[in-house]
């Protein structure tokens, strides 16, 4: 039963598309997954409308201070079991962003990313890789984390996949409930 | 008497609930293969040979996953409406003679084909329910829009039922099914034609998709739910979409017949034959729908009630006029 339900999550990841504050870069190569040249329907991924109905929250920019509590919210929303990809420079840790007073710098300062996608903007064929390996990493009996991952990093196209329990959903930093008020 | 164990078949296996059920799976593949290749895509192709598993891991995966009730909606009905379509859909589809006889036997009875359409009306009216009970404002767009389509398409659906029914001088299913030795969709194209149209608005499907156009209204009636309601959901329309193919064959194709009779095995050739018809009118949907772009909700109501109900109505008397005069000299 256990194995059933993991070859049906494996097979049809739906996907929900938030835009943080992006430049639109990272969402046009995003949109990209859904042409005829990426299809990404034939790996069972489909783009949902509605956070209820969506498996992965595929999350592009440095996250404002306006959208963290936004981002925050349709995080909740989403039922589990739920998966966070940080697709583009910008929503891994800020970008050229980084420090600026408007921006928190990153998607994990307010929600567990389960995938960093790196790249300005990342390529569609970096991005399906990224969720692949989401998904094997899934599949995968829980291993502790080598240090022998960071050499891969080095490598383009360059993709980390760092595994959060999902279930262990860290509250956000204090000051990012402060500054969402 | 009855015989229990073959009706217990009948009813749960074949041609009832799981034949349904799996039939519908087929369809949904059918018909995301049929639009993903008309947009120069695969479509799914991963999940089992050429992705004909995908509807089935996708169920699945809905089936697994958390089930969020907001705390407005109103519990019982948003919990129910799903399974009552569903259940209503599949109860129609029992009426449906899918491989020569409805899947009860002895259930067809003299008006079954007005039965038949209600429970077509008690279907649509659960998904508004569902929208409607879930209180979200997406939902209730939705929700409204469904209901407004619906009253609207409900019109001519049924009117144009009524052709066959005149043609064949019955409202029985079965007896309608048996006097097509030469299908209605030969004798009267002019309804064939109006029919397909009207059931796409019945069916929301292009270019009538408003009550789920997911650029205005997220996920229109479906935007709250998640998990097994979800599931559910979604699979009552995937039957719906059956249903509407089924009920088509059947009014204007001749249902289970064959243009080759065959002696042995009947209910086998019938089912062959009724599958074909069906999966024929589901990808002429589909094509349909991957064809037109989504009109907006006034020029949907608009498109009902300037054209196709006076249409509908020159149809029925057309059609009528032929049925007496002309038809029984032929």
């Amino acid at each position: 039963m256990t194995n059933l339900a993991m070859w049906a999550r494996l097979k049809s990841p739906w996907v929900i598309h938030f835009n943080s504050g992006a430049c639109n870069g990272c969402d046009i190569e995003v949109v990209a997954l859904l042409t005829p040249r990426y299809d990404v329907e034939r790996f069972g991924i489909k783009l949902e409308p509605s956070p209820r109905h969506a498996d992965v929250l595929l999350v592009t920019g440095s996250v404002t201070k306006q959208c963290a509590d936004r981002l925050k919210r349709i995080y909740d929303q989403m039922p589990q079991p739920k998966f966070v990809v940080a697709i583009g420079a910008c929503a891994c840790s800020g970008g050229v962003f980084q420090g600026t007073y408007g921006t928190l710098g990153g998607v994990d300062k307010v929600l567990p990313v389960n995938a960093y996608i790196p790249g300005c903007p990342p390529r569609p064929e970096a991005i399906i890789d990224g969720v692949v390996k989401l998904l094997n990493a899934l599949a995968a009996p829980p291993a502790p984390p080598k240090a022998s991952e960071e050499e891969a990093a080095t490598e383009a196209p360059a993709e980390e996949v760092t595994e959060v329990p999902a279930e262990t959903a860290p509250d956000a930093p204090e000051e990012v409930k402060k500054d969402a008020e | 008497m009855i015989d229990y164990p073959l009706l217990i078949f009948r009813v749960l296996v074949f041609p009832g609930f799981t034949f349904i059920l799996l039939f519908t799976m087929f369809c949904d593949w059918v018909e995301r293969k049929v639009e993903a290749r008309m947009q120069n895509r695969m479509g799914p192709s991963f999940t089992g040979p050429h992705g004909i598993l995908q509807p089935i891991a996708d169920f699945i995966k809905m089936l697994t996953k958390e089930e969020i009730t907001p705390c407005d909606s109103k519990r019982n009905v948003y919990k129910y409406a799903p399974i009552l379509a569903l259940s209503v859909l599949v109860f129609a589809m029992a009426f449906l003679p899918i491989d020569g006889s409805s899947v009860i036997p002895g259930v067809s009875f003299a008006g079954d084909l007005i039965f038949v359409m209600a429970l077509v009306s008690v279907a649509n009216f659960m998904l508004f329910l569902a929208g409607w009970s879930s209180t979200n404002p997406y939902s209730a767009i939705g929700a409204a829009r469904v209901m407004t389509q619906f009253l609207g398409y409900d019109i001519p659906l049924v009117l144009l039922a009524l052709v066959p029914a005149f043609l064949a001088k019955s409202l029985t299913i079965s007896t309608i099914v048996a006097s097509q030795w030469l299908p209605f969709a030969i004798l009267a194209p002019w309804a064939f034609v109006l029919f397909i149209i009207t059931m796409q608005a019945e069916l929301e499907k292009d270019p009538f998709d408003v009550p789920h156009a997911e650029s205005e209204v997220v996920a229109g009636h479906e935007t709250e739910y998640s998990g097994g309601k979800l599931a559910f959901l979604k699979l009552a329309r995937d039957v719906q979409i059956v249903f509407g193919a089924a009920l088509i064959t059947v009014l204007f194709l001749g249902g289970a017949n064959g243009p080759v009779p065959f002696g042995f095995l009947p209910e086998l050739w019938g089912t062959l034959w009724f599958v074909l018809k069906v999966l024929v009118i589901v990808v002429l949907s589909e094509y349909l729908t991957v064809l037109f772009a989504r009109l907006r909700i006034d020029q949907v109501v608009r498109v009902n009630w300037q054209f196709i109900l006076p249409l509908t109505v020159l149809s029925l008397i057309l059609t009528l006029s032929l049925a007496y005069w002309v038809y029984p000299m032929v």
